[in-house]
């Protein structure tokens, strides 16, 4: 079996959001919509005080609120632990974005673009008109892990089979792989380090593990 | 369904957007639109892995930006000014550079200076050099061309880490400073915020560091990014950092046993035995004129390079005989005078400065201040060594490093002193782990600095200031800001004028000082890829002095608030579609450590958009229209495209009386780049380039390092004692006085052989005043940030930069304190109202705890009125409230982004704005 999973790192993660720029401009999401994003928070009162940045996103839990309450079941989860959404079935509804604990769900009535009116030569070759009037998120690249699994690559070890972000990550914060693989990257990761999962206790069984120490590096 | 490419390409290319750079990426092109950035993941030799940080992720929309200038464009208003619409009207290419050809080639018939000697045309660049990645062969032509005025800065100066590019040049051949971090185990940083702007590459080092377990301390007003991914935050007062930083030194000289000092770095790669006469110079030896120390061997004191001499590291010593060589040429002879050691001096300078004293500067308990310090020692490993590259060197894991602010402006000399000198004194100076210089710019050559040491007078490293004696001082200026005239340290290299105190050559077109005549506004104006109405102080008035700038030559990628004010727009083919070759590797600004060097090309992944032309064919037709072809073909064969086109191995020399293609000369370059990195054994043209995208070689590990350059060549760092300046300020005072000039006496103060606290903080209640305001009424420090975003990357107009920017706290408001803000009854989103003395401006509150309660923080540079989108985003910006102020300029010429400032609520319907 497979379960293809995030490790972020964060105490190497700046916040510095290249993950999300390369999300955006590879998976042509239009203005507002961001699969992958680094939530920048404060605790504390001055002086003593920590900013922590990390990066969000759907989690591709394996119980997964989204696809419960989907009526359509456009929303599904492969074999490999990937959540989906058929865009051909989706009809709007929306109870995924409000089941959804990690608002990982967005949805565009119509479309923006980034200078206004007018879309750009590239928004316009890169308009998807599927992804109008249904709830999108982050797929973990989904396109990108099957055509390099077809051509004997390894998701997370391999560029042309990893999602953007984690090929886009400056600081080496983000990490991805099978977790069932006890070899892998992230399981190695897992074993050599504490780490949480974000809502646990809500029983989703998030494919989004966080690597922290619990203090400050 | 998205539309189906028939034909997909990787195009390699490079990203040089920020000084932190350049990296290495790909550029995804599908039917010819350029449609993602990718890493360059073939990129190994690269130290992120072919990382690209996240501004480059914004070039596809910068290439589609519907707002740019795709024709060259005339004015048709005459009238210049911010309430003046330019009515810019499309023209062709032939009647553009006509248009300039004319206004050059009258310049060349009336004289390259005018009757003051300075220069008709003007150039201004953008941020820290990195234009010039992107101007094609236009450095060849402006060598052609022969003197142009570079002191019309667009921020050099205060927006830079002034300070610190000149004595950091001068005491360790490092234009800018960082952390050996891949080693070091111990970083105080003093406001450096490097997770944000030291790129691709120092992010992935000092990730890889933190998990390590390396401990940084990161001594900032507010708690910034680094300040967020550091073990600990010490909140200091703005402008205090000098006084940390010399109570740290007072802790190793006073607190702690000297045995924990590296003294045998002290004694043989410092000036430290030398011995200091009654007036405050070195004592010498009278035949040879050397610097004398005292020899424990014989008991006597000997001139410093005596072979076997035993030298005194500390004490007071009668010398038989000796002569101080002071300011000019005064001498004063010695017979039985007592000297003291450069340590000693030092030690009992430092004396007055106990944590205790800093407590009452800093606003930092003096516990943490001597904790930290006890820390630093800890981790210093005094008497290790290390293998590199089979060299045995000093281990010495710890680093202090000083961010923009901290190391510029009023202060900055004593942080940039006290900075170097805590490496030294456990000799943590250029050796694996500790501070360590990247690259050079007033020394030559550029690409080693290792090469640029050489022997100089009294045992150290070769210095070129500017001369300061009666004979050769420049008493009139060669550029507008006179940074020969001022500022000798900045030297005269092609970088110094640049470097000199640009914000007087904007401040001296207003008004001038007593008796400094007002300068010429120049003939000719050429600016690319900067905005300096944007990205200096006092934006205002510097608006105003460009509306009279006769004639603007502006390569425009938008309308801008600088290129408001141009004659002609000139749309150059930008990131993605232009060509270039550049130099990559070795140890670059920042943190661009490589294990190799080399080149790497920029090529047309996609066609220019519109009539945008590449920057190369642009200068060559200026050349030729200017009657310059010649010369201009001669600087490229001397290497100001790139590299020497001709060297001892190879020959791709261009014929000087021929026009070359775009690609010819690239062509050129990328051969004789390939020969001189391999002593021509290869030679691989533009078509391998553009496959491959970059060629290197091996760089050597140890050549990090300048201490085995010193060791080779037997000098000592000019440390801690500083005589030169202290001879060098006394005849520049001199100089001055005779020419009548008293307005830079402030300046002169801080020629100091060791730092002297001058109440830094004061010196900004007292510009209120001057300015005619009372300081009670500007109770606030307001201090700028960086993101990684917006950074010198020219992006403001980017949609894609501030949407992604916005998820990071610091974008786009004020952020203040969130005691501060209740006491004062505003609340997160309200807009505030910041005012100096000098102007005001607006925008949401952002209210935080990691930030003290008497700082605001603005990020980034804003409040646009001129460029697309970017003046839709209200932001406000400290630029519009910080005023250009001599008195606020320190003796390097440099000035700090802090300005006292009030805040108020803006109630909805209130009368008032920004003045």
């Amino acid at each position: 079996m497979t379960r293809y999973v995030m490790v972020v790192d964060l105490r190497r993660c700046v916040g510095c959001q290249t993950c999300t720029a390369a999300c955006k401009v590879t998976n042509a999401t239009m203005p507002g919509v961001q699969w992958r994003r680094v939530v920048d928070m404060e605790v504390g009162t001055f002086p003593d005080v920590q900013r922590v940045f990390t990066p969000v996103g759907c989690q591709h839990c394996s119980d997964p609120p989204c696809m419960e309450v989907c009526p359509s079941t456009a929303t599904g989860k492969r074999a490999d632990g990937i959540v989906t959404i058929d865009y051909d079935l989706c009809i709007g509804c929306s109870y995924c974005m409000v089941a959804c604990p990690y608002e990982a769900r967005y949805k565009v009535d119509k479309p923006v673009w980034a200078f206004g009116d007018t879309p750009t030569e590239v928004e316009k070759r890169r308009y998807d008109p599927r992804m109008i009037g249904v709830a999108q998120k982050c797929t973990f690249c989904v396109d990108t892990i099957d055509d390099g699994v077809s051509k004997g690559l390894t998701p997370g070890v391999d560029p042309d089979a990893t999602p953007a972000c984690v090929n886009s990550c400056i600081s080496g914060a983000m990490q991805f792989g099978d977790i069932e693989d006890p070899d892998s990257n992230v399981s190695k990761l897992l074993r050599e380090n504490s780490h949480f999962r974000m809502h646990e206790e809500q029983g989703t069984n998030p494919g989004f593990y966080y690597l922290w120490d619990g203090a400050r590096p | 369904m998205r539309t189906r490419a028939e034909s997909v390409t990787s195009v390699p290319t490079y990203c040089y957007n920020c000084v932190a750079g350049p990296d290495l990426m790909t550029v995804t092109v599908e039917d010819g639109v350029a449609t993602a950035i990718r890493p360059n993941f073939d990129a190994k030799e690269h130290p992120a892995n072919g990382r690209v940080c996240v501004k480059a992720y914004g070039l596809i929309e910068k290439t589609y930006n519907p707002h740019r200038i795709l024709t060259p464009m005339r004015r048709t208003n005459p009238n210049k000014g911010r309430g003046e619409d330019p009515g810019f009207v499309p023209i062709t290419w032939d009647e553009a550079l006509e248009a300039i050809a004319g206004r050059l080639n009258h310049v060349r018939a009336t004289g390259l200076v005018d009757e003051a000697g300075l220069p008709r045309v003007a150039a201004t660049f953008g941020h820290g050099g990195t234009p010039a990645a992107y101007m094609g062969t236009l450095p060849a032509w402006l060598a052609a061309w022969g003197p142009i005025d570079f002191s019309f800065g667009s921020g050099q100066g205060v927006k830079c880490v002034h300070s610190e590019h000149l004595y950091g040049e001068y005491w360790h051949r490092a234009f800018t400073v960082c952390a050996d971090t891949v080693l070091t185990r111990y970083v105080i940083s003093f406001g450096t915020n490097v997770e944000v702007s030291g790129g691709a590459c120092a992010v992935y080092r000092h990730a890889d560091a933190r998990i390590r377990g390396i401990k940084r301390v990161q001594v900032e007003p507010h708690l910034s990014v680094t300040g967020a991914a550091s073990a600990e935050w010490v909140p200091i007062k703005p402008k205090t950092d000098g006084a940390f930083l010399l109570a740290l030194i007072h802790v190793l000289l006073h607190e702690i046993p000297r045995d924990r000092l590296d003294l045998p770095f002290l004694r043989d790669r410092t000036a430290s035995p030398y011995l200091v006469g009654p007036n405050g110079y070195y004592l010498r030896d009278p035949d040879s004129g050397k610097p004398l120390l005292w020899d424990l061997g014989t008991g006597a004191a000997v001139p410093h390079d005596t072979p076997g001499a035993d030298p005194a590291l500390e004490g007071r010593f009668t010398v038989p005989h000796a002569v101080e060589h002071g300011p000019d040429e005064t001498r004063w002879e010695h017979r039985g005078a007592e000297g003291r050691t450069a340590f000693t001096a030092m030690v009992e300078q430092m004396a007055q400065f106990s944590p205790e004293w800093a407590e009452g500067v800093c606003e930092v308990p003096a516990s943490t201040v001597r904790r930290v310090a006890g820390e630093y020692v800890e981790n210093a490993c005094v008497g290790q060594t290390i293998d590199i590259d089979g060299q045995t060197l000093p281990f010495r894991p710890v680093a202090i490093t000083l961010g923009k602010t901290v190391n510029n402006g009023w202060g900055a000399y004593e942080c940039c002193w006290a900075r170097t000198m805590m490496a030294t004194l456990v000799g943590a100076l250029e050796v694996p782990g500790g501070t360590l210089g990247t690259t050079i710019r007033l020394n030559r050559p550029h690409e080693n600095r290792l090469a640029s040491v050489k022997p100089g007078a009294d045992g150290f490293m070769e210095s070129k200031f500017n001369a300061t004696d009666a004979e050769h001082w420049a008493a009139k200026p060669t550029g507008r800001n006179a940074h020969k005239t001022l500022v000798p340290i900045v030297g005269n290299s092609s970088w110094s004028q640049a470097l000199g105190p640009t914000h007087l050559a904007w401040m001296f077109l207003r008004a001038t000082p007593d008796g400094w005549p007002k300068p010429s506004y120049p003939d000719v104006w050429f600016l690319f890829r900067t905005n300096p109405a944007i990205s200096f102080w006092d934006t205002r008035q510097m608006v105003e002095n460009m509306a009279r700038m006769p004639f603007v030559v502006a390569f425009a990628y938008t309308l801008d608030e600088t290129n408001w004010m141009a004659d002609i727009l000139l749309p150059d083919a930008t990131d993605l579609e232009g060509t270039q070759l550049i130099r990559v590797g070795g140890t670059k600004f920042v943190e661009q450590h490589w294990h190799h060097q080399g080149v790497a090309l920029r090529q047309p992944a996609v066609a220019p958009r519109g009539d945008a032309r590449d920057m190369t064919w642009i200068a060559g037709e200026l050349a030729k229209r200017c009657g310059l072809l010649e010369d201009y073909n001669k600087a490229l064969n001397r290497g100001a495209a790139c590299v020497p086109l001709k060297g001892e191995a190879y020959d791709f020399s261009l014929d000087p009386k021929a026009e070359h293609s775009v690609e010819a000369i690239w062509d050129a370059e990328c051969k004789a780049a390939c020969a001189a990195f391999t002593g021509g054994a290869e030679a691989h043209g533009l078509d391998w380039f553009k496959e491959h995208g970059y060629f290197v070689v091996p760089f050597k590990r140890v050549d990090w390092y300048l201490y085995p350059t010193m060791v080779a060549k037997g000098l000592r760092f000019e440390l801690p004692y500083q005589e030169r300046l202290l001879r060098v300020g006394k005849e520049l005072g001199t100089r001055l006085h005779d020419a009548g000039i008293r307005w830079w006496d402030d300046q002169l103060h801080e020629y100091t052989a060791l730092p002297e606290w001058h109440d830094v903080p004061q010196r900004w209640e007292n510009a209120v005043k001057a300015m005619g305001g009372e300081p009670a009424d500007y109770p606030f420090w307001l201090i700028t940030t960086k993101t990684m975003q917006y950074t010198t990357g020219n992006n403001a107009g980017i949609p894609l930069m501030n949407e992604v920017g916005r998820n990071v706290r610091d974008h786009g408001g004020v952020q203040i304190n969130a005691a501060t803000a209740a006491k004062l009854g505003i609340i997160d989103g309200d807009m505030v109202e910041v005012r100096s003395v000098t102007n005001a401006t607006r925008g949401k509150a952002i209210v935080v705890q990691g930030l003290r309660p008497d700082t605001l923080v603005i990020h980034g540079q804003f409040d646009h009125w001129a460029t697309p989108f970017a003046k839709e985003l209200g932001f406000p910006s400290l630029n519009t409230v910080a005023p250009l102020s001599l008195d606020l300029t320190d003796s390097t010429g440099s000035g700090a982004d802090v300005v006292k400032v009030s805040i108020r609520k803006i109630v909805p319907g209130m009368a008032g704005g920004a003045a």
